[in-house]
């Protein structure tokens, strides 16, 4: 990490320039990222990786047309030549642009944000992470019938400095964290895998001690071995219990993609798609049951999209996706939100590195808890499955079509869960799978799953966000088998 | 702020660590590292990105990121350490990082030396115009893909992009090997009332990516899949043009890994010299095809060679990392960084200039068309069609089920019904649940390789293939 000296150097040198430019907005982002990756698989460290990645990125709005640049080169000469590319491009994109960007407002913030943490994961010695990875395979492997094993840590400390033109100035000091194993076993010609880990959340290295992943390997050792020799699925209809990790995933690529504006809009009819939640349908349209309300927050602590601010600069907020059935929001951006008479973005713009452009991402959108007890939603099924954690997932490019597998299967019959199933798939169409939901659980089931990977933008960004879940109940559910 | 070695400069763009900065870079390292191995690899990649939407650019992206990536091993117990810095300082720390993870890291079983030196050929895989490429020039070429929609009432969505990328290894064994690569990529959606087309392409020179030609094509997908009718789901014939062959193919290479084919965690379990395809159909890897982007050597320093994955429908090879390799006494070299499926023997085809222009309208794909020894063009594939769906292009696809590779997916941007002959409406799409080494045990036809690019793979060359019965499991709402 440079000094903070050099660091205010590299800010003022491009703040001024844009300043002395034709430029009517620019920002500058400098990121410096640490990584920590300790990769195990079958019995053996395979892999410990440190990794330093540092560089700033220049932003500049032109006559309404962006320009970007951004370098990994941290030089006087460098800052400058990458501060007039932005200004070129913006230039070049200027002679392209038929509706200019006017940025919404947002206040001037000078704040510095810092993930609190008990436990500093890069302060872990590395010997006591290797160790319980090899310990935790060890387990996995005792189970008859398990022929592979993988177990992995995963830190990253990100150190932010976001200007803008407009004298808005943050600092961050943000931190994440994540841990996970998983079993897989053979049987007659198959093979089936079964996971546990943390969510990815901004905490330290507590959440790795609190999930007792050498406690848990038993389970998940059997578990991969019950799956694998579990019957197959009969194809039908069936009501689905789903567990919060689960859900985070239905939320994530049902809700949360079709929310972004950008994609409603267009922006990424060429890649990820667009979404059936168009603006007209903003307050209008019954997306789910009244059981459904899928809340955006921002805010709340831990979670991997609250950082304090966006990578617009805009403070993060809470507001409502989706309340009691009805679509009533979008996640937004400075750009997007004024198309639809929005005065100020919700504060979900986010580049995945400092040679990355932001865009709107999703938030922590998450389905607040309702009043039911686990325990009744399932007596109250008479032939149904409940589902844990992700497996096969797959939409299309408006976000009405969808299938999902999950991590592991049980039969419910006559409202008691009895054996595992494999191969379940179930699909549906988005609207019509949340008109089904009739039964959320109350808040003592609410878990938090987070995510790093999800793809978007042209070239290729990964987003991280946090969804929230009690379980949920939908009715007489289309399932099919997972085989050719 | 450091001061960086002044780099190749061509231009306000494009920048990269020439072979002697590396070789430089790479004596320190080597000097500095008290390990018994240590290995470090170079990736510095500049490139910009200009992309566009609603008719407009809404992203203009430039970058530069250097990566230095150094592994040091005593013993069997190895670290690996990067920086995006390589100032003296830096360097100097990102070796101490390394060094300090091998020391305390465990035992790694199947941790192997650096190699020795190797031989590479020396093919160049840059093209200078690519380097050249600016903001301006993207924007030229995205200006005639916007504008030849605007003319037809559609509306645009795409990229046009340009990079150069250094890649360098050196190893104490004295392995050294250093390549630039160009790149330069263009994809598009032309969007119209109730219908879309899609076109992509990559190549190594930003001159051949067809953005005309290609937008055309898409503007002619939109056009006839206007106002799409919804069929029943079920089994049907179908016409895999290149690029959905390539969303169906690319998840197979991943899983043709050996240390899961040995461990019993492989689809191909049991598979090995056995026929998985139509006895017809052979995958090569061909590096050095000139509208392919194959590498020189891989990310371990082997240089990359013509080989066969599939021949004759036979699989005869796995992709095999290098301590597998060892064990079962087997060449580790083949790689899979450019497929090239044939229905003829290697070279037979023709290249994708000589096939240009032997079709027509909608079912000209750039780059095939032409008549070889027993491929057929997409029309005549059409044209022998009494009912079946064209499929131009699959997304969002997944594994359902590892053990027998079932994928699914939806079809996008262009599913045509064909009746009699001839493409008779445009369809609502598709969710489609199919392995491939299902559907591709039988085919009833195929094209010349052509260019395929799907939105979730790399660069390959694939034939259009007409198969029997392909599973489509539900429709969606467009």
């Amino acid at each position: 990490m440079n000094t903070m000296r050099e660091r205010d150097e590299v800010v003022d040198l491009v703040l001024s320039r844009l300043r002395s430019s034709s430029a009517e907005y620019g920002d500058i982002r400098m990121l410096d990222s640490t990584t920590q990756l300790v990769r195990g698989e079958d019995r053996r460290i395979a892999a410990v990786q440190d990794t330093h990645d540092s560089g700033f990125g220049v932003r500049v709005l032109y006559r309404g047309a962006w320009g970007f640049a951004a370098s990994s080169v941290l030089s006087a000469g460098e800052v400058r030549r990458v501060t007039d590319l932005a200004v070129e491009a913006a230039k070049a994109s200027a002679r392209l642009t038929g509706d200019p960007v006017k940025l919404c407002s947002e206040p001037v913030h000078r704040a510095t944000i810092v993930t609190p943490c008990r436990l500093d994961p890069f302060t872990v010695p590395l010997e006591e992470k290797t160790r319980l990875l090899l310990e935790t395979m060890e387990i996995l492997h005792r189970q008859t019938g398990v022929a592979r094993s993988s177990a992995g840590l995963w830190f990253r400390r990100d150190r932010k400095i976001f200007a803008s033109t407009e004298g808005t100035r943050l600092e961050f000091d943000l931190l994440a964290s994540h841990g996970e194993c998983e079993a897989t076993a053979v049987h007659d010609g198959r093979f089936a895998s079964r996971s546990y880990n943390t969510p990815h959340l901004r905490r330290g290295y507590e959440l790795i001690d609190e999930a007792a992943f050498t406690g848990e390997a038993p389970r998940v050792a059997a578990q991969a071995v019950e799956k694998v020799t579990a019957p197959q699925v009969e194809a039908g209809h069936y009501d689905l219990v789903l567990d919060p990790e689960h859900l985070s995933l239905t939320i994530h690529e049902s809700c949360g993609h079709p929310s972004e504006l950008d994609r409603a809009l267009g922006y990424e009819a060429n890649y990820a798609g667009t979404s059936f939640l168009t603006p007209d349908k903003l307050a209008q349209f019954r997306y789910g049951s009244a059981h459904v309300n899928l809340v955006a927050d921002n805010t709340e602590p831990e979670t991997l999209a609250a950082t304090g601010y966006d990578d617009d600069g805009v403070a993060c907020q809470r507001w409502d996706i989706i309340s009691e059935g009805l679509f009533v929001g979008y996640c937004t951006n400075r750009e997007v939100a004024p198309k639809i008479g929005q005065t100020r973005s919700r504060g979900s713009n986010r580049a995945d590195s400092w040679s990355s452009v932001p865009m709107v991402r999703i938030a922590n959108i998450g389905l607040q808890p309702g009043r039911a007890r686990l325990d009744d939603m399932i007596a109250d099924v008479r032939r149904g499955i409940y589902i844990e954690g992700h497996g096969s997932f797959s939409i299309d490019q408006r976000r009405y079509n969808f299938q999902f597998g999950g991590d592991a299967f049980w039969l419910i019959e006559n409202g008691k869960r009895s054996h595992m199933l494999r191969d379940v798939i179930y699909h549906g169409i988005t609207p019509e799978f949340w008109g089904r939901c009739d039964a959320v659980a109350d808040p003592s089931h609410r878990r938090r799953f987070g995510f790093i990977t999800c793809g978007k933008g042209q070239p290729g960004q990964s987003g991280w966000m946090t969804h929230a879940a009690s379980h949920a109940r939908f009715r007489n559910i289309g399932v099919i088998r997972g085989e050719a | 702020m450091t001061t960086p070695m002044s780099g190749r400069s061509t231009g306000t763009e494009f920048e990269f660590l020439d072979r002697d900065q590396f070789k430089r870079l790479a004596d320190l390292v080597l000097n500095l590292s008290k390990g018994e191995h240590t290995c470090l690899a170079l990736y510095d990649a500049s490139g910009g990105t200009t992309r566009f939407a609603n008719n407009q650019v809404i992203q203009h992206v430039n970058s530069r990121r250097i990566t230095l990536a150094v592994t040091v091993a005593f013993g069997r117990r190895h670290g690996t350490a990067t920086a995006t810095d390589f100032g003296e300082e830096a360097v100097r720390d990102m070796v101490a990082r390394a060094e300090g993870i091998a020391r305390v890291s465990p035992e790694d079983p199947e941790y192997l030396p650096p190699l020795p030196p190797q031989t590479y050929d020396t093919r160049p895989r840059v093209r200078e115009e690519t380097i050249a490429a600016g903001p301006h020039q993207r924007v030229a070429l995205v200006t005639q893909a916007v504008d030849l929609c605007r003319l037809e009432g559609m509306t645009a969505a795409g990229i046009v992009s340009s990079s150069v990328t250094a890649v360098g290894l050196a190893a104490d064994t004295g392995l050294f090997a250093y390549e630039p690569r160009t790149e330069a990529k263009f994809s598009l959606t032309a969007t119209a009332a109730d219908s879309s087309g899609w076109t992509a392409n990559v190549h190594r020179s930003i001159e051949h990516l067809g953005v005309v030609e290609r937008t055309r094509l898409a503007i002619e997908k939109a056009k006839r899949s206007a106002n799409p009718r919804e069929i029943e789901p079920g089994h049907y014939p179908v016409i895999l043009e290149p690029s959905a062959l390539a969303g169906l193919i690319g998840p197979m290479l991943w899983e043709l890994d050996a240390k899961s084919y040995y461990k019993h965690t492989s689809p191909f379990e049991g598979k090995l010299e056995e026929r998985i395809f139509d006895r017809r159909l052979s995958l090569f890897n061909t590096p050095d095809h000139d509208d392919l982007t194959g590498n020189g050597f891989n990310h371990e320093g082997l240089p990359s060679k013509e080989a066969a994955w599939i021949e004759n429908g036979v699989l005869k090879s796995l992709r095999y990392d290098r301590f597998t390799a060892q064990e079962r006494h087997v060449d580790p070299t083949p790689s899979f960084d450019s497929p090239y499926l044939s229905g003829t023997p290697l070279g037979r085809d023709l290249t994708a200039k000589e096939a240009a222009g032997a079709d027509t309208g909608l079912t000209k794909t750039p780059g095939a068309g032409a008549a070889g020894a027993v491929s057929q063009s997409l029309d005549e594939l059409i044209a022998g069609t009494e009912r079946g769906i064209l499929v131009s292009n699959f997304w969002y696809i997944r594994t359902v089920n590892p053990t027998d590779l079932t994928l699914t997916g939806m079809t996008r941007d262009g599913t045509f019904l064909i009746e009699n002959g001839r493409l008779s409406t445009g369809l609502v799409n598709f969710r489609w649940h199919d392995s491939p080494l299902r559907a591709l045990a039988q085919v009833d036809g195929f094209t010349a390789p052509a260019d395929a690019v799907s939105n979730e793979n790399w660069k390959m060359l694939l034939p259009a293939v007409k198969l029997p019965d392909f599973h489509f499991s539900s429709v969606t709402r467009f």
